[in-house]
């Protein structure tokens, strides 16, 4: 077998049927929250008060909440809301993250320690105490909310990056770029960082998944954005009190952060599976069968 | 062993003290006036406000406040609401049952629960049994459990009317009723996170060569799996347990909103949302404390367990 045809079966491992169709919800819920402006028929905030809890018709495809506001406007702008912020808490966390990640695994020694002890003591705040205090501190608003959870997602994405650079640091083509005299900088960034990204990109992908629920949990706490701006938690936070008669209301924010996380987690484990061939599906019967019928080279079979 | 131990008894402390200082100088940095929520937004005289200041400690350096603030701690005296004039020690003891048994009963029934189906999931790998399960845990991982919950009451008031989750417990058995809810809710992703953890373990002990030795020597599978692997592959599950107690701590907070319980979670909002600092420091200390502690004993326990984490 050839390279190409090697390329060509290693895409067809990737492109699977959930993967596809994880990857497509993604790229629609993205353009939705860029395009929300566009796309919305109402202003997600405009109160309509002859119109309160009408149910789904042509002039309002989702129905209206409480107040008379279009659900399916909300749902956008809340999507634009949910996710943009999501994207630059996974951005905080990244920027700050890696780089120390790859200073503390490059440098060792005193660099290392600070670091690892700074992550030690950011980690002794369990999952969301950490944001509660800042929005204590600084009051709710989206911002705070958003650098909250940036700062909280720094020491996962440090130690993943530090264990990495560990590994790598050991290697020949280190050894290579050190012999030749390469600055420490450039062995960082230009040598190692691109061997680990492709993990650290899968990495950030779930982070952003989780992004996407810790966010949703602070708004639905009231500690997230302020009313009236939609955020998927926020929506369902307004739902809830009508959830016996009027589920939509809160279902549908409900149903967007669990297709969107499901959606992120597929992908992400797809990128992951497409990277680490060994933790692949194994090929269905049929096409098992149809391999070894044409003798192809079952090497490539993970097992 | 012992290097080990102390080693860990040592970052424990420095971890408890660093993060205690990170909570104080935080709150201090607050734009926010602390007489000003004392008072509540009413007008004062000048004296008021000076014998607010002494109350709470406010006329000391930060150094004093910060000295006041911790060795009161060790003492169990976590300072005066701004809000309730009430001591906070005195608030967390009231509302500590709720939080720790909702807490305690996510994690006996996430545990019952997901061990087992850890198990099978591994066992029927690469079968349609997986493919069911691990379609379920995703779904699990996904459904944060405030949603979880809401759809709980939901289903219950359209096709359980009858059944009651609110209000005060009076007797045990109305406790146990109040809380199960929450805490099912709450185990709903504890599940799907130790379910994957044991299947992943499992699904490398049953890949291992003296796995496949024991089947040739005739052993049965499933003593195999009991008697050998189990044992391996609940490690990693252990370990994550002292992260999990913490994400059900703060996990409780969002249920208890739900559920309108009166646990720690609730009072710790409504002090997030109304600046009553001495309430979200203590409380965030108090959790703090208990998440490090279950932790450092894991991991001391650990070392115990198994000698090649002590070399680490």
């Amino acid at each position: 077998m050839n390279d190409r045809e090697l390329r060509k079966e290693q895409m067809r491992s990737f492109f699977t049927a959930p993967v596809i169709a994880s990857g497509v919800i993604l790229l629609l819920i993205l353009v939705c929250s860029v395009l929300a402006p566009l796309l919305a028929p109402y202003d997600p905030n405009a109160v309509d008060l002859p119109n309160t809890l009408s149910p789904p018709s042509p002039a309002h495809w989702l129905g209206t909440d409480a107040t008379g506001r279009d659900m399916l406007s909300r749902l956008l702008f809340g999507s634009r809301t949910t996710i943009l912020s999501a994207v630059c808490i996974v951005a905080i966390s990244a920027v700050i993250g890696i780089p120390l990640g790859l200073l503390s695994g490059f440098f060792g020694r005193w660099a290392d320690k600070i670091i690892s002890r700074a992550c030690d003591v950011l980690l002794s705040f369990p999952s969301l105490l950490l944001a509660f205090v800042l929005v204590a501190v600084f009051g709710r608003g989206i911002t705070t909310v958003v650098i909250a959870l940036g700062i909280l997602y720094v020491p996962m994405l440090t130690k993943l990056t530090r264990s990495m650079t560990l590994v790598e640091e050991n290697k020949v083509y280190v050894e290579a770029a050190t012999s030749i005299g390469f600055s420490s900088g450039h062995i960082m960034l230009k040598e190692i960082l691109p061997n680990i990204l492709s993990t650290l990109v899968v990495q950030m992908m779930l982070d952003i998944g989780y992004a996407v629920l810790d966010l949703s949990a602070m708004s639905f706490l009231g500690l997230g954005v302020t009313p009236p701006t939609a955020d998927w938690g926020a929506m369902l936070e307004e739902g809830r009190i009508l959830i016996a008669a009027y589920p939509a209301l809160a279902l549908a924010p409900g149903l967007m952060i669990v297709v969107t996380v499901v959606a992120v987690n597929v992908f992400g484990d797809g990128i992951n599976a497409f990277l680490n061939p060994s933790q692949r599906k194994l090929p269905s019967r049929r096409r098992f069968l149809r391999m070894v019928w044409r003798q192809e080279s079952l090497e490539r079979i993970p097992l | 062993m012992r290097s080990y131990a102390l080693n860990k008894v040592l970052q424990y402390i420095f971890v408890l003290i660093a993060t205690s200082v990170i909570i104080f100088v935080l709150v201090r940095l607050s734009p926010t006036d602390p007489v000003a929520v004392i008072l509540g937004g009413k007008q004062s005289s000048a004296e008021t406000v000076a014998n607010i200041r002494q109350e709470f400690h406010l006329d000391r350096s930060p150094v004093e406040q910060y000295g006041i603030w911790a060795s009161g701690m060790l003492r169990g005296d976590f300072g005066t609401s701004y809000q309730y004039r009430q001591p906070v020690s005195d608030m967390i003891a009231q509302r500590m049952p709720v939080t720790l048994g909702i807490v305690i009963l996510a994690m006996v029934i996430g545990v019952a629960v997901s061990i087992p189906l850890g198990i099978f999931s591994a066992v029927k790998r690469h079968k349609w049994q997986e493919g069911i399960l691990s379609i379920v845990f995703l779904i699990l991982v996904a459904c944060p459990p405030f949603l979880t919950s809401i759809l709980m009451i939901w289903f219950l008031s359209v096709h359980a009317p009858g059944f009651s989750f609110v209000g005060s417990a009076t007797t045990f058995g109305e406790f146990l009723q109040r809380i199960s809810l929450p805490a099912l809710a709450l185990s709903f992703s504890l599940i799907a996170f130790f379910s994957r953890v044991m299947k992943a373990g499992m699904t490398e002990e049953l890949q291992s060569d003296y796995f496949m030795a024991a089947r040739a020597r005739g052993m049965g599978r499933n003593a195999i799996i009991w008697k050998h692997c189990f044992r391996n592959a609940i490690i990693p599950v252990v370990t994550i347990t002292g992260l999990e107690v913490g994400i059900l701590l703060v996990g409780s907070v969002l249920v208890e909103t739900v559920f309108s319980l009166q646990g720690i979670g609730s009072i710790l909002i409504s002090a997030v949302q109304g600046s009553d600092y001495p309430v979200v420091q203590g409380i965030t200390m108090l959790i703090v404390f208990i998440f490090l502690t279950i932790s450092t004993i894991l991991d001391i326990v650990y070392g115990l367990i198994d000698p090649r984490v002590r070399a680490l």
